[in-house]
């Protein structure tokens, strides 16, 4: 295992220069006049801008493989260039917003994948009865409910009508606390920084904070995780080991917990793959509705500005999040069934 | 176990509740100013910043020399200067040409610095020499030495076309002598001399436009902005906004000082408690950028937010919330316009179809016809506009410049939709051809922008209305695409708005009528031409005459020559609304203010 392991990340690089010529090459087709707007930002700088200077100026009219050059060479030494878009370098642009998305991540991701595949297992144990029907019912109903519609509701209901959980990441209270001397941002992650300066406020008020978009993000992943784990928990349970199981007079909570819920688990892992992916590639609608600044909102606007630093650098940091996810779910395979050999 | 949970949940469910309910009801935090709106900033450096988003942090850092008076935008009181120039107080000597402006003693930069004339020459001096591309500092050129940057000083000193970024240090020295002649330490009063009497000046060094902001020369030197050496222009000329160190640092005499700035998530500033007037009420303030309107709604009404920004179309959804005051119908600076352009490039542009005149496309020069134009202009319904879209909310206007600025008044004429004299129009259009063939042509809109949109179908509607054989296509484009049909003259007829930069309606006909102007620019040569002999020489004369009478009628003029000959389609000038919790006190509204002011404001 050790050996595939190595090998994939070997080639991680080289999927990666892939990745970054594809989309260089996509951004060339936008003439360097359209790509200029990401300098040019409103119709008053154009009196005393000079577009064919500032064309020359960014190189924007060189041959391709000069530009590429240029940025590749740039991103060799680490820099991967300035983003206009964040008004900052696309490094410092992606660690500002990088605790945010991973801290909503995190939070998200136990509850989504627990509770998705147990209510998964609990739907197909009791297949056909009213159970299964009701967990049917809410992963239909939560999987079609548009995100925008369903973040704005919770928002509408326990922060406008209750005044719980209200948007953003702090309040401006505990802004002021983590901005003061006293206090240590050791990771960026309000909650670990809270804990670790033993300041239960700022874990407090960080919690109050991503509770509305974690329950959103959660009920819409647990009906997708659900409808995943019932489908094959119930191709499980009917297979002849299962049957054979029974027929030995193991109990039925053995049956379903220890002998096929673990091999069940095998198409749920590589949906929680993506789901890890999305969640770290930042959620855009989430993030707009609970004003949540995470790398979502960032990729958006910089995809639409045109914004090529941002645009590739995000291109690799998803390419490269992509290879590693998929690393950990092929490694996960073999770990959850054994008879999968990773070669 | 389950029971103990239960009952701990019930008790944080209480007391969430209870205090949210406590909350909503009264003033929240009192020492804290919230507002929350869309947007970033671009910049915080006063001379790179050309973006309200920037302006507005910058209003409530740095401070200029003067000041708008209250509401007005026509009168002004000293800030870092004592006195505001004038003929009456002498201030105002040689013609107009020269300002002097007595130094404010006492004053400190939040550092602790004080303030000196020197910093105040150094300020200007630094703005002009940065000049970055795109950027605000022509209007320092401008009045100061009726050029538009620093490459045509150069040009005009050397002699050649050299740019300012390839000056050895003798070219600098040279270059810098000519340019350190427009501002002048007398004692402790700065003078500034005007190559020609130059009307607006001192809007332009008022607050609100960022490039007048008074800068701590020591302190800035030290960050790495130009070293106030004569030989060193190259080095600090139109400096990418990567590497200008003013650009996420601030250091003002103002109210308030920079805590912290994450662009595009928030803006924190905390009272400067080191400030020479009276301190402001609040110890933060908080500018919050949150996209989703929705949310922003319910900062609101929780209490969270003190002051958002609620679009025109979103306005009835805040009138009946209980604590909330709106304010409607302030005056603004600013109008949308569809511009036409008089000579469309026609290869391999999709705008125009044929590119012919052949009922299938349109040729270059369509919009160089006063018919057509004036069929556009008689077809558009202004009032389903002004009611429509804007909710009521704007003005008409019937020129390019805004209310209530010199060569406008309540009654000068205005366009109105009569569909028989549009069709009239199209009859006479090149010389009858139009009408027998029809035409075939798009209008573009930039995504996003829902006034722009509704207008070009407005006009969709009632032109295809006119004839069968006119079809007119309405095509929603990004910016940056928008940009590059301008650019490439592949531009067609499409709404723009202008913002005004200061309140002087030279800041209106240059851009709209000039030949070279930011519109009128890319309009082809046709119109360069015509502007060339026919409004070009009245801009000249209305810029330089002083007498406010005689430069009344020359703008009241220009005025008339743009609505006659229907340059452009003259749309409207949108009032502007505050809304803000009614505990919110001392706000006013001020048409070249940027944005917040959380000075005058209050919450006791």
């Amino acid at each position: 295992m050790i050996n595939y392991i190595i090998r994939r990340l070997l080639i991680l690089p080289v999927i990666l220069f892939g990745v970054s010529v594809l989309v260089f090459a996509m951004l060339m087709l936008v003439g360097p006049y359209q790509r200029l707007s990401t300098y040019i930002k409103s119709p008053a700088e154009l009196k005393t801008a000079n577009l064919d200077s500032l064309v020359e100026k960014y190189g924007l009219n060189d041959p391709f493989h000069q530009q590429y050059g240029r940025w590749i060479s740039g991103v060799l030494k680490g820099d991967f260039g300035w983003s206009e878009t964040a008004g900052a370098t696309v490094t410092e642009a992606v660690l500002q917003r990088f605790p945010a998305t991973l801290e909503l991540a995190l939070l998200a991701l136990i509850p989504v994948i627990m509770g998705g595949i147990n209510l998964g297992v609990f739907s197909a144990v009791h297949h056909n009865d009213p159970w299964d029907h009701v967990t049917r019912v809410f992963s239909i109903v939560g999987w079609s409910i548009p995100t925008f519609v369903f973040g704005l509701v919770v928002l509408m209901i326990f922060y406008g009508v209750l005044g719980w959980f209200p948007p953003g990441r702090l309040s401006v209270w505990a802004s002021d606390i983590i901005r003061s001397s006293e206090f240590v941002q050791y990771t960026h992650l309000n909650i670990i920084d809270g804990l670790l300066n033993a300041n239960l406020k700022v874990v407090g008020d960080a919690i109050r904070h991503l509770v509305a978009p974690v329950f959103s993000i959660s009920i819409l992943w647990w009906a997708y995780i659900l409808r995943i784990t019932r489908s094959s928990m119930l191709e499980t349970l009917r297979k002849d080991y299962i049957r054979t199981a029974r027929s030995k007079g193991v109990k039925e909570r053995v049956v379903v917990k220890k002998h096929a819920r673990k091999n069940a688990l095998i198409p749920v892992v590589t949906v929680a793959g993506h789901m890890v992916l999305g969640l770290l590639g930042g959620l855009v609608i989430t993030e707009t509705i609970f004003g949540y600044q995470g790398l979502g909102q960032f990729f958006a606007s910089a995809a639409s500005q045109l914004d090529y630093a941002a645009v590739l650098g995000l291109a690799l940091y998803f390419g490269f999040l992509l290879i590693l996810i998929n690393l950990c779910v092929d490694v996960s395979y073999a770990i959850i069934d054994p008879r999968i050999r990773l070669e | 176990m389950k029971k103990k949970i239960g009952v701990l949940l019930l008790s944080l469910v209480l007391v969430f509740s209870l205090a949210s309910i406590v909350g909503a009801q009264e003033v929240k935090k009192e020492d804290t100013l919230t507002y929350v709106t869309i947007g970033n900033q671009n910049t915080l450096d006063p001379h790179f910043s050309y973006d309200t988003g920037s302006a507005e942090i910058i209003y409530n850092v740095y401070e200029n020399l003067i000041a708008y008076q209250g509401e007005s935008v026509t009168e002004f009181v000293p800030l870092l200067a004592t006195e505001v120039p004038s003929e009456d107080n002498g201030l105002i000597k040689d013609d107009g040409k020269s300002y002097v402006f007595p130094i404010r003693e006492g004053v400190e930069f939040s550092n602790g610095n004080p303030l000196t004339p020197e910093d105040v020459k150094y300020s200007i001096l630094r703005g002009m020499i940065n000049d970055r591309d795109g950027g605000p500092i022509w209007m320092l050129y401008e009045p100061l030495l009726g050029l538009t940057g620093l490459q045509d000083l150069v040009s005009e000193v050397l002699g050649e076309d050299i740019s300012p970024a390839d000056l050895s240090s003798e070219q600098s020295a040279e270059v810098f002598a000519e340019l350190e002649k427009v501002i002048e330490v007398n004692g402790s009063n700065v003078v500034f001399h005007l190559r020609q009497p130059y009307p607006p000046f001192l809007n332009i060094l008022a607050q609100g436009a960022s490039w007048g902001s008074v800068i701590d020369k020591e302190w800035s030197i030290e960050q790495g902005a130009w070293d106030g050496s004569p030989y060193t222009i190259a080095e600090y000329y139109n400096p990418p906004k990567e590497d200008d160190p003013l650009y996420d640092k601030m250091m003002g005499t103002g109210p308030f000082t920079l805590e912290e700035w994450e662009n595009g998530d928030h803006v924190y500033m905390k009272r400067n408690d080191n400030y020479w007037r009276r301190t402001a009420n609040f110890k933060t303030v908080v500018i919050q950028n949150i996209d989703e309107f929705s949310t922003r709604r319910l900062l609101l009404q929780r209490g969270d937010a003190d002051i958002i920004y609620v679009p025109n179309q979103f306005l009835s959804q805040v009138e009946d919330m209980d604590g909330v005051t709106i304010t409607t119908g302030i005056p603004t600076q600013q109008n949308m316009v569809g511009i036409m352009n008089w000579e469309i490039n026609t290869k391999g542009n999709d705008n125009v179809g044929s590119g012919k005149l052949d009922g299938e496309g349109v040729p270059s020069n369509f919009f160089a016809d006063k018919d057509v134009r004036m069929g556009f202009i008689k077809a558009f319904n202004y009032k389903a506009f002004i009611e429509d879209v804007r909710m009521g909310n704007s003005i008409q206007i019937g020129g390019p410049i805004v209310r209530p600025l010199l060569g406008t008044s309540e009654d000068q004429p205005v366009y109105h939709q009569d569909l028989a004299a549009a069709e009239e129009h199209f009859k006479n259009a090149f010389d009858g051809e139009l009408w027998e063939k029809g035409f075939q042509i798009t209008l573009l809109f930039n995504t996003g922008n829902s006034a722009r949109q509704t207008g070009a179908d407005i006009l969709k509607t009632y032109i295809e209305g006119i004839n069968p054989k006119f079809k007119v296509d309405v095509r929603g484009i990004q910016w940056s695409s928008y940009l590059d049909a301008l650019v490439q003259g592949n531009f067609t007829l499409g709404f723009m708005g202008w913002l005004g930069d200061f309140p002087d309606p030279h800041n209106w006909v240059t851009p709209y009528l000039a030949g070279d102007g930011t519109f009128g620019g890319y309009k082809g040569d046709l119109y360069k031409e015509w502007a060339n002999e026919t409004v070009e020489p009245l801009i000249e004369e209305g810029i330089t005459t002083v007498d406010p009478a005689k430069r009344k009628e020359i703008y009241k003029e220009l005025q008339t020559i743009a609505f006659e000959e229907g340059i452009d389609l003259w749309l409207d000038q949108p009032t502007g609304h505050n809304v803000r919790r009614t505990w919110v006190k001392g706000w006013y509204p001020n048409a070249m203010r940027p944005g917040l002011d959380a000075y005058i404001l209050d919450k006791n």
